[in-house]
């Protein structure tokens, strides 16, 4: 027997289906059942607060430096993985070889564990490090890395770059092998440079690359958790507090089940108008551009 | 044929009747193998039960596993690692079984001297919910070689000697530090057990922060800890930044220390030998602390609970179990000696059993033993992570950068707590 149509397109389509109900949609409607209740998920008793939770959440000092905080990183980890993942992928499209090797040379970093690479970091970062040696030895002091909310918020910046521009420069590379050689060679006709043919060509039909990087890379500021939680656990005072620290130290240190919920869906909240503004932005400046 | 098929219908009688318990031990590997090998030679003597010994699932944190398999319907018999600050959420969520009401309490009390011990973990509705396994004393140890060349013999006592010593320190070594706690910055609640409580119990002679929903805290010695912490940075003794390796290296003086860490310098570190390159000695203490008074200290104190979701016979099953292991002092002594922990017991430093073992193979740990009795757990209160966090964000971290003065930084902590209280 073999099956047709619409019935084959679901048993295709079924791992899928089944992994995003048992993996996402119940616990988005356990979530949801949450945020009504001061709960511990153990006592027999479940509290209701109606919108009590959401009504602490505006006011937390601790959700605001997190949603702060999300813009702030997004403000260093966005441009910088947009410029970085452009170069390296210019890089290797114009390797006369080996340009499958480098591509995933320059995509390790993103199946690296945040854990270990952040313990590699606090290792180099250490006051006795060669590195920070180096540093004294040449300017008398060295910075406060993880201690300093300034030094903290680059350093982090700096890993989370470090550890996607491999992965987005993919895409780039794609969208370059994309581009067709022959506008090149017209507009080298046409007594373009390769600065122009750069700004006027490559640019501009790598603009669908551009806009997926730019959203994926948008969406991953909301989720930063790993790099803070072992470096800087959120400090020095929430200077890397983010909503995931956030949520995790509710529902897991506070066993605030509710509240922590409450946190979760506010933090769904913000990703999707923010990413959705952005998209809104980014389409219209696009499309007066006429990218498509 | 008969006599096989009597045979299996026997052991499928025996499966029938066997009690099946489940014990979750601490997500340590010597806890954990002295639970198996407790459990191993209680089966041979019972058949009747069947114990399964696991470590509580990390996920994250040995609490948050617990209360997952609480809230999943999943949870164990019985397990350890409980604090009492956890325990009074558990208790408080109504998922313990009090030890006490099983019948033969007392007995297992007088068998395994606990008489004193359990005063700190009677909770506010008159039950135990908690036998404690070991209470560890936290200690300073000292890098007595490196003491011995700038001219001590012992361990300072008081603050102003200890900043007597760092001005020496510098003068001979500018280089090296006296303390590294990297964590003093950060404000992770449980770190505040291995900085700030171990300080404030010894200045203050172990009064209480909170007494069931009041603050009780000795402000004067509090405001004196975080005086010290901070002279300590400003003269460049403390180091809150991270050291690859600090005191193992005699790159730092003294570190707070608890006795888990003597199987791991063991291993990696056997140029540290008590008495020759270290020493221990009480948190030192403000220079108007009595001289003849002991010194206090906090205790990383930790025990086994059960859980109300068991049935009657599992639980049952377990209190036999938990009791025949810890009415038995060779028990104990195997504990020490896998665990290099002390056993929570009033007599664990009179008892030859353990002392004739601690003095020929563990000599550090008789300096723990000595302090037991100045121990003092965390507090029970079911807001301690949100107490504990507060420290560091609202008094210890602004105090040390110099955003608040001591005294300001304890009052900020004070209402904050007060605030949280309510």
């Amino acid at each position: 027997m073999r099956l047709q149509g619409e019935a084959r397109g679901w048993l295709l389509a079924s791992p899928y289906i089944v992994s995003a109900i048992l993996f996402f949609l119940f616990p988005l409607g356990w979530s949801l059942s949450l945020i009504l209740f001061d709960w511990n998920l153990i006592s027999p008793v479940r509290t209701y607060v109606g919108l009590g939770n959401f009504r602490e959440a505006f006011t937390s000092a601790r959700v605001f430096q997190a949603f702060f905080n999300t813009y702030k990183f997004m403000a260093i980890i966005v441009p910088a993985v947009l410029v970085l993942s452009l170069v390296l992928a210019l890089i290797v499209h114009h390797l006369p070889r080996l340009k499958q090797f480098y591509a995933v040379g320059f995509f390790l970093p993103y199946l690296a564990s945040g854990v270990a690479v952040s313990l590699v970091v606090r290792g180099i970062l250490s006051y006795d490090s060669a590195f920070n040696e180096l540093l004294r030895s040449l300017f008398g002091t060295s910075p406060r890395w993880l201690r300093d909310p300034f030094w903290a918020t680059l350093v982090i910046s700096a890993m989370i770059v470090w550890k996607l521009s491999g992965y987005y420069a993919l895409i780039f590379l794609a969208g370059l092998q994309g581009i067709p050689r022959e506008l090149y060679e017209a507009a080298a006709l046409d007594g373009a440079g390769s600065f122009t043919q750069f700004r006027k060509i490559t640019l501009p039909l790598l603009y669908p690359a551009f806009y997926t990087v730019l959203v994926l890379a948008i969406g991953l500021c909301f989720g930063i958790f790993t790099e803070p939680y072992v470096l800087t656990g959120g400090g020095p005072r929430f200077a890397t507090h983010t909503w995931q620290l956030e949520i995790y130290y509710q529902a897991f240190e506070r066993f605030r089940a509710g509240y922590g919920a409450t946190v979760a869906v506010l933090n769904a909240l913000a990703t999707f108008v923010s990413i959705l503004i952005i998209r809104r932005v980014v389409e219209a400046w696009g499309a007066r551009r006429g990218f498509r | 044929m008969r006599k096989i098929l009597g045979l299996v219908v026997l052991v499928g009688l025996v499966g029938l009747a066997q009690v099946e318990i489940t014990f979750w031990s601490a997500p340590n590997p010597s806890q954990e193998v002295f639970w198996r090998r407790m459990a191993e030679a209680y089966m041979t003597e019972h058949p009747e039960v069947k114990i399964q010994v696991r470590p509580i699932p990390e996920t994250p944190t040995s609490e948050a596993g617990i209360l997952a398999a609480i809230a999943g319907g999943v949870a164990p018999t019985a397990s350890e690692n409980v604090f009492i600050g956890f325990g009074d959420e558990l208790v408080r969520s109504k998922v313990l079984v009090a030890w006490n009401t099983f019948p033969g309490w007392q007995e297992l009390v007088k068998a395994r001297h606990m008489e004193e011990t359990l005063k700190a973990w009677l909770f506010s509705d008159g039950n135990y919910y908690i036998i404690p396994m070991y209470v560890n004393a936290m200690l300073v140890a000292w890098r007595i070689d490196i003491l011995r060349e700038l001219g001590y013999d012992q361990p300072p006592r008081t603050y102003s000697e200890v900043l007597a010593l760092g001005e020496r320190l510098k003068a001979v070594y500018p280089d090296k530090f006296l303390w590294l706690r990297s964590e003093l910055e950060v404000p992770t609640w449980w770190q505040r057990w291995f900085d700030f409580f171990v300080f404030y119990y010894a200045a203050s002679g172990g009064r209480p922060l909170i007494t069931g929903n009041t603050l009780t805290a000795d402000d004067k010695a509090a405001i004196e800890v975080l005086r010290f912490f901070k002279t300590l940075r400003d003269k460049k003794l403390l180091i809150t930044e991270t050291l690859a390796t600090g005191f193992e290296a005699g790159k730092t003086l003294m570190t707070v220390l608890g006795p888990w860490t003597f199987p791991w310098w063991r291993e990696n570190y056997p140029e540290l030998v008590y008495g020759e390159t270290f020493v221990l000695s009480p948190p030192p203490v403000p220079d108007w602390y009595p001289a003849a008074e002991a010194i206090r200290t906090f205790a990383d104190a930790k025990g086994v609970v059960m859980y109300a979701q068991a049935k009657p016979e599992q639980q049952q099953a377990m209190w036999d179990f938990v009791r025949w292991v810890l009415s038995d002092p060779e028990h104990d002594l195997v504990w020490v000696q896998v665990t290099g922990m002390l056993p929570a017991r009033d007599d664990v430093a009179t008892n030859p059993l353990f002392m004739s073992y601690v003095e020929a193979k563990e000599p550090a740990l008789l300096a723990y033993a000595a302090q037991i009795p100045y121990a003092v757990p965390p507090f029970a209160h079911h807001q301690y992570v949100e107490i504990q966090e507060l420290m560091g964000l609202e008094c210890i971290y602004p105090v040390l950068v110099g955003e608040l003065t001591p005294e300001k930084g304890w009052a900020a902590w004070k209402a904050a707590v007060e605030a949280t209280l309510k």
